[in-house]
């Protein structure tokens, strides 16, 4: 299946990530979700961006606080809630939020 | 004379949940007691930023733009404009590998003269063995 995944918080969700499988896996960090991609706690990236998976961080939550596109890990593409739109309807069949 | 002293700590990330927010504005407004105080009497807040809770001192919030909210960068300035004690834990800071350069230190463009503080988490200790009432959020 392609699955995609919102992912929206930093401290819980990551013990599922790592069981998910599926044929195509897109995850989209979301609210605060985004440290994942921004944060890099004791020196290292977040254990979540070392799953096989596209990984999609969304620039609004990102910018509200106080992170740009250039402090992300380059795993991680930016994309606006319309680019999250198009990801909803054109790239996974089954879409869910952790 | 009699001071109470309030600790304000603040371990939650922004936005997602309220509680962040809810500290700023508690100990903001706790400025505002003094009209019901007697003569001599007061409160001292301190806002203590610890865990993931100094993610909310990164600069550069950009809330009102997405969410159409005030951000947590405004309610901390706001905090140093009323000359409110803000502390940031170092080891915190560290941990996650950010800079005085990248945190919200002070509120110079609103006229606040008062500056946030990276100290060790035991100076943050001292400010809570300190206080009369902690207020975890």
């Amino acid at each position: 299946m392609k699955l995609g995944v919102f992912m929206s918080d930093y401290r819980s969700g990551s013990d599922v990530i790592e069981r998910l499988q599926a044929e195509k896996l897109g995850i989209i960090l979301v609210g605060n979700g985004v440290y994942h991609a921004a944060a890099k706690e004791n020196g290292g990236a977040s254990s979540v961006l070392s799953k096989q998976a596209t990984f999609y961080v969304l620039v609004e939550d990102l910018e509200s606080r106080g992170f740009t596109a250039a402090n992300i890990d380059s795993r991680v593409k930016v994309v606006n809630y319309g680019d999250v739109v198009d990801l909803i309807f054109n790239d996974y069949e089954k879409i869910i939020w952790i | 004379m009699a001071i109470k002293k309030y600790a304000f700590v603040v371990k939650s990330l922004p936005y997602k949940i309220e509680s962040s927010r809810l500290a700023m504005t508690h100990a903001i407004s706790s400025q505002t007691v003094e009209i019901y105080l007697e003569d001599g009497e007061n409160v001292e807040p301190v806002i203590c930023f610890i865990g993931d809770g100094v993610l909310n001192c990164v600069k550069g919030h950009q809330a009102m733009k997405h969410y159409g909210v005030t951000s947590l960068e405004q309610h901390i300035k706001n905090a140093l404009l009323l000359d409110l004690k803000v502390l940031i834990c170092k080891e915190d800071v560290d941990k996650f590998g950010l800079s005085e350069a990248s945190l919200i230190m002070d509120a110079e463009d609103i006229g606040g003269e008062t500056k946030a503080q990276v100290v060790p988490y035991s100076e943050i200790q001292q400010a809570l063995d300190s206080a009369d009432h902690l207020l975890f959020n």
